[in-house]
């Protein structure tokens, strides 16, 4: 496989994860503002702390209202991660990967982004905001599924699920690490109502509500849901399972190249620590610390990615 | 066995009687009277039997299925990456058996000795020396490539791909309007008209016994492996595009796609120690053959455009070392320069010793001084094109131009005669075509077509059966070109007389 095409397949995987997550967010979000009492969280800020955007988003936009942060998260051209953008680079990809892709994907992803060029503040409000963004994560649940169902397992899925996993584990640790530290108003809020309500809506935003009450109870525990975005085994979107798949799709990458085992370090030790995590554990030495730990291990993931298989130019 | 008698042709259904062939122009379809030519009346009377609203239907469903597929070209001139889906008409366009057969040997006839034409300008130059082509010619095309001296490649093919462009005029006898021998682009726009008329109107194709054209990437794929340098049995073949922002993207991941070999850019592939190889997750791996769709110009810096991003320097000197075969070859546009384009018919008769099959257009060199002076007399009677450009570009139409287009073209000819030639206007053949006016009904109307078919040289030539026709979708324009606003059709070469 070209180096090029393998980091276009890697590039492609993880806007379109961006993306989803993005939608997620946004939606979950607007759950919490409307179902919370009035003036009791701040709004749409403590998203653009989440994703990290917020010095950009002052730059382009005076105040946090309501439709400017939808039109930033989702529409706006000078957000490189806003998901018309990252649904145009993932196209833009995958019209030079057409060799090495289903035409099915092709064929969703491209009619993904022509619905997408035609968006407009005022589609969002017409479908309605909740509908928008539910219908808009079902189509990307429509992608992985082709993705899965037509992709032969070879060395281009494998690279798209590189991708995947890598921005998946990052957005969970992002997440956590948001309503862990700047969600709440308060620190007496911990462990009231909003604070639970906040809990359940991190929850959601992963698809993990149902998955995490199966497991744990319908109690709202800090703990207990540290422990299944972060440690579980069979959860798709926790990070150690996450990282479980990386780490096994690099295995496999490798010995198609004859060299035995992984080429890329990083992800076989932190795939390791994830295994033998703790909830307790991390919030006694500081979950915040921990949370940063993932992401830079995933940022030097993605630097020995590049420096072993990616770079071409 | 039926007989054109017991074919009555007022059995045809009614809409054909709305159908009126333009003035002057030969129609594919219909007679001056009215009535069906014979040679393709099975697949007249199977089109006008479906009737405009069901031709109508099948049009949205087909531009629907091109765009949700994304069987689109790019326009140069409009913002980066605009794309359109390239026009396609419902009503195919047929040639029956014994008119392809003569068109096949014909066209045959002439690749071989545009091949045998590069071959001796970068061999010994001999068709120079015997005065057949005038050497200034040659020397001054802005097509010539001295890199291209000295390289020998397999079976002595440098012209692996060419595009004929064919016209029918008012007398409906097929002529060569000009050459493609460089990157001739347009075959897969055959390859999916066909499969969406298959998918569109099954039982059609199938009364009508049509050739298949999806044999060309076979045919393709054999003939690059047959190029392959001396000793290697399992060639690796890449096809080498300028990237998603050229106009034929589309075709560039269509071919590699449907022929299973890699799709790649010039950032992909490095030389060393004169060979090719292209840099892969597991480090580099050797490329033998390399089907480019980039011009000259930029396929290798250290010898051409020193500016380009999209070649990989060293790749002339690996050619020159053997170790590489380019498809086609460095330097063939000599070929298909349209002042050389005169010297055809002689370069058929001086390498086959055969005369040409297929007759070309008139074709008047303005370096010449009396012929200038002859045709500049008349200009509004010609059609002048730059020499060393393609793609329609900078053609002008006498007859269509305004006195002070006319006046402009006079100037930039005199100043640069040696760049222009001027050949008679064709009155182009004319085909029924689905249109809609105005926002008015649609109707079948005629529209003028052209075609080209193409042909590949590998150990031995193949033609694909037909080829692209482009039809003028604006009422009595002439040009065809996707770049100006033409479209296609497909076009069906029937297995037996109908």
């Amino acid at each position: 496989m070209l180096r090029r095409v393998a980091s276009q397949l890697f590039w492609t995987a993880r806007n379109l994860e961006r993306a989803e997550w993005r939608a997620r967010l946004v939606n979950v979000n607007y759950h919490l503002l409307v179902e919370s009492p009035a003036g009791a969280i701040e709004g749409w800020t403590p998203l653009l702390a989440i994703t990290g955007d917020l010095d950009l988003y002052v730059t382009l936009y005076e105040t946090p209202a309501e439709q400017s942060v939808l039109e930033f998260f989702t529409l706006d051209d000078a957000n490189p991660s806003s998901i018309r953008r990252c649904i145009g680079y993932a196209r833009e990809n995958c019209r030079a990967l057409r060799n090495c892709i289903s035409s099915e994907m092709w064929a969703e992803i491209n009619s993904l982004y022509l619905d997408a060029n035609g968006w407009t503040y005022d589609t969002l409000q017409a479908a309605g905001i909740f509908e928008f963004f539910q219908d808009l994560r079902n189509r990307f649940y429509l992608v992985s599924g082709i993705v899965e169902s037509t992709m032969p397992r070879g060395a281009a899925y494998d690279f798209l699920t590189i991708g995947r996993t890598l921005e998946a584990a990052e957005n969970v640790t992002r997440m956590l690490d948001a309503k862990y530290h700047f969600l709440l108003p308060h620190p007496d809020d911990v462990g009231s109502q909003l604070d639970l309500q906040q809990w359940a809506a991190v929850l959601r935003s992963a698809s993990a509500l149902e998955a995490y009450i199966g497991t744990f109870g319908n109690a709202m525990n800090i703990e207990h849901v540290v422990d299944f975005l972060l440690f579980d085994k069979s959860f798709p979107r926790a990070a150690r399972y996450s990282i479980d798949r990386l780490d096994a799709a690099l295995e496999r990458v490798a010995s198609g190249g004859k060299e035995g085992a992984s080429q890329i370090p990083t992800a076989r030790t932190l795939a390791s620590r994830l295994r033998s995590g703790s909830a307790p554990g991390v919030i006694k030495d500081g979950l915040h610390e921990y949370l940063l730990g993932i992401q830079d291990d995933c940022a030097k993931i993605g630097g020995e990615l590049f420096a072993k298989y990616l770079r071409f130019e | 066995m039926a007989t054109e008698n017991a074919r009555p042709t007022n059995s045809m259904p009614p809409v054909s009687a709305a159908y009126h062939p333009a003035e002057g122009a030969f129609d594919e379809m219909f007679r001056p009277d009215g009535s069906a030519r014979p040679e393709c009346s099975a697949v007249t009377e199977a089109v006008f039997g479906r009737g405009v609203d069901e031709l109508s239907k099948i049009h949205a469903s087909a531009e629907r299925m091109l765009l949700r597929s994304g069987v689109t070209f790019n326009v140069y001139g409009e913002s980066a990456g605009a794309e359109r889906i390239f026009p396609f008409d419902v009503v195919p366009r047929a040639i029956d058996s014994p008119t392809w057969a003569t068109l096949e040997s014909g066209l045959i006839q002439r690749v071989k000795a545009l091949n045998a034409f590069v071959a001796d300008v970068y061999g010994e130059g001999n068709i120079l020396k015997d005065g057949i082509v005038p050497r200034d010619l040659i020397m001054d095309s802005s097509q010539y490539r001295r890199g291209a001296i000295g390289i020998a490649p397999p079976h002595g093919v440098f012209i692996t791909v060419a595009g004929i462009d064919l016209v029918r005029d008012a007398a409906g006898n097929f002529c060569v309007l000009e050459d493609n021998v460089r990157t001739p682009s347009g075959v897969s726009y055959v390859i999916e008209n066909r499969l969406m008329l298959a998918r569109l109107m099954p039982d059609l194709l199938r009364e009508c016994r049509v050739k298949s054209v999806e044999r060309y990437l076979a045919d393709l794929l054999e003939s690059l492996a047959e190029l392959a340098p001396a000793g290697i049995d399992h060639p690796t073949i890449a096809l080498l595009t300028p990237g998603p922002y050229n106009s034929a993207f589309f075709e560039h991941v269509f071919l590699s796609q449907r022929m299973g070999i890699e799709l790649v850019e010039g950032r992909d592939l490095v030389c060393m120690d004169h060979k090719l190889w292209m840099k892969t997750v597991y480090g580099p791996k050797r490329v033998h053959v390399l089907y480019r769709r980039i011009d000259d110009d930029f396929l290798d810096p250290v010898v051409f455009r020193p500016d380009s991003m999209l070649g990989v320097s060293g790749l002339t000197a690996a050619m020159h070392a053997g170790a590489v075969t380019v498809a086609n070859g460095i330097g063939t546009g000599v070929a298909d320069d349209k002042a050389v384009f005169a010297y055809t018919p002689q370069m058929i008769r001086y390498y086959l010793g055969e005369q040409p099959i297929i007759p070309i257009v008139d074709t008047h060199l303005l370096r010449e001084h009396d012929v200038r002076a002859k045709v500049l007399l008349n200009l509004d009677r010609y059609v002048v094109k730059p020499t060393g450009a393609s793609g329609g570009y900078g053609v002008v139409i006498g007859p269509r131009a305004s006195d002070e287009e006319l006046a402009k073209l006079r100037t930039v000819i005199e100043r640069d005669p040696k760049g222009f030639i001027a050949q008679p206007m064709i009155t182009l053949s004319t085909h029924p075509t689905l249109v809609t006016q105005n926002g008015g009904a649609p109707k079948l109307a005629p529209r003028h077509v052209d075609l080209r078919p193409f042909v590949l040289m590998g150990a031995k030539p193949r033609v694909l059966a037909g080829g692209l026709t482009r039809v003028a979708l604006r009422e009595g324009t002439l040009i065809v070109n996707s770049s100006q606003g033409g479209g296609s059709k497909d076009t069906w070469v029937l297995e037996a007389p109908c």
